[in-house]
């Protein structure tokens, strides 16, 4: 079994996970990024996206969104706002919040509100990517 | 001797209130249960997050963002504080909000220039508090476009509020921001706090478990350590702020739940007391009555 490392995935309204990892893929600003034990330290944001990580083998996906991950050789934090995993999403609500977004874009908005919709459709379109990748 | 009437009167006046205080323990218990939640699941991440902000700051090499420039150009009184003071929304809860008050008061007292300090109160009574204090005298003033309410509190919420102060902060209307609230620290315990949100302070040196001062390795920020701050410090705010919300939220109901149910506990003490006062005048005047009747009877017989 390849070396592992300590995994903390920590969301606001939960943790999300702890454990032992052997390989970690996050999405950064610029693309993928692979993590593995006696990775440098350290630290990059996390937009709203993908994540996966491998337990015992074993890949597991979830959908992210906006965060920042700290790494060091022996471990490695995600902080959050919200991580899910594709069988917990709840794609009708995610569906609704996409409408609604878009619905929200046609309007004339001012520029907070436009960034805040386009981060809320971001976040909508991420969720039902993940769990239709992953969950059927 | 009270008049019997009255006393009636005052005992159903007191059941009234008593109904009152009664339902307002059981709403603030559920809805303390639904707080108390939240905290749980909140905390490992408001604690985490503090914790690695400030390993992440241990190791960020010198840079020249914005959010950690204090500023020192700028005198002491003359520096611009902002305060985000977390109150409850109702009254009726105790000391909760006269302790947040009062330190919110005491912490302003401490700064060199009043007039140079801008509040943002969350919740209807410390908004009410300040804004009718900022009238009369030179006090700090109160942001009155600042409305948002500490019931239930949601992430959302807390982004606005953070990108708010932030965007004050880069503005250069504020110079430095704290946020005040009351930390649960056990379920009886609560204690009131600060916390500095901006600027940040860097330190280049920790301390290693045997005290000696080690100069810690720099981290690899990517794409650059401006930018990682950039995206960084607004998450920390947002992050800070919801969960101070959650934790102030909690001590609310939780003083809301023990003041409700002193009051509960002291008004059937206060009946209690009343109906023996009341049943003490009532046979009073039972006696009085006999001894009138007997009295007159007693007068007939000797004519």
């Amino acid at each position: 079994m390849a070396k592992t490392f300590k995994l903390e995935i920590i969301a606001t309204d939960r943790i999300f996970f702890q454990g032992e990892t052997e390989h970690l893929v996050i999405t950064a600003i610029d693309g993928l990024m692979g993590i593995m034990a006696g990775h440098e330290p350290l630290v990059t944001v996390l937009p709203t996206g993908e994540l996966k990580y491998m337990v015992d083998g074993q890949w597991k996906y979830a959908a992210i969104s906006e965060g920042f991950i700290q790494v060091q050789p022996d471990r490695a934090v995600i902080l959050a706002d919200s991580c899910e995993l594709p069988e917990e999403i709840d794609i009708k609500r995610a569906e609704e919040a996409k409408q609604r977004a878009e619905e929200a874009l046609r309007q004339k908005q001012s520029i907070v509100e436009y960034y805040q919709t386009q981060a809320a459709l971001n976040r909508a379109m991420n969720r039902l990517k993940v769990s239709q990748k992953h969950f059927k | 001797m009270p008049n019997m009437r009255e006393i009636r009167e005052r005992i159903a006046s007191i059941q009234q209130i008593l109904k009152i205080t009664n339902a307002m323990y059981l709403m603030s218990s559920s809805k303390l249960k639904k707080a108390r939640k939240s905290l749980d699941s909140t905390e490992p991440y408001f604690y985490k997050l503090q914790e690695t902000i400030e390993s992440v700051l241990e190791h960020t090499p010198h840079t020249k963002q914005l959010f950690f420039d204090r500023r020192s150009d700028i005198p002491e009184d003359k520096r611009k504080k902002g305060y985000i003071v977390i109150t409850a929304d109702k009254g009726l809860c105790g000391s909760y909000n006269h302790n947040i008050l009062k330190y919110a008061e005491q912490t302003l007292n401490e700064t060199a220039d009043l007039s140079n300090c801008y509040l943002f109160v969350m919740g209807q009574v410390g908004r009410m508090y300040f804004q009718r204090r900022s009238r009369n005298e030179n006090k700090a003033s109160v942001d009155s476009e600042f409305l948002y309410t500490t019931q239930n509190p949601t992430l959302y919420r807390a982004m606005e509020i953070a990108e708010l102060v932030i965007e004050k902060f880069k503005a250069r209307e504020l110079d430095e921001v704290y946020l005040l609230y009351t930390d649960m620290v056990t379920s009886n315990v609560q204690e009131t706090r600060t916390l500095r949100l901006l600027p940040f302070e860097r330190r280049h040196f920790g301390k290693a478990a045997d005290g000696t001062i080690k100069k810690l390795p720099k981290a690899s920020f990517s794409p650059s350590p401006e930018e990682v701050m950039d995206y960084l410090i607004p998450q920390y705010a947002k992050g800070i702020i919801y969960g101070a919300m959650v934790e102030a939220f909690c001590c609310e109901q939780q003083s809301r739940m023990t003041a409700m149910d002193a009051a509960t506990t002291s008004a059937k003490d206060m009946i209690k007391d009343l109906s023996l006062m009341y049943n003490r005048a009532r046979q009073a005047a039972i006696t009085q009555e006999i001894t009138e009747v007997c009295g007159g009877a007693n007068g007939l017989k000797e004519d």
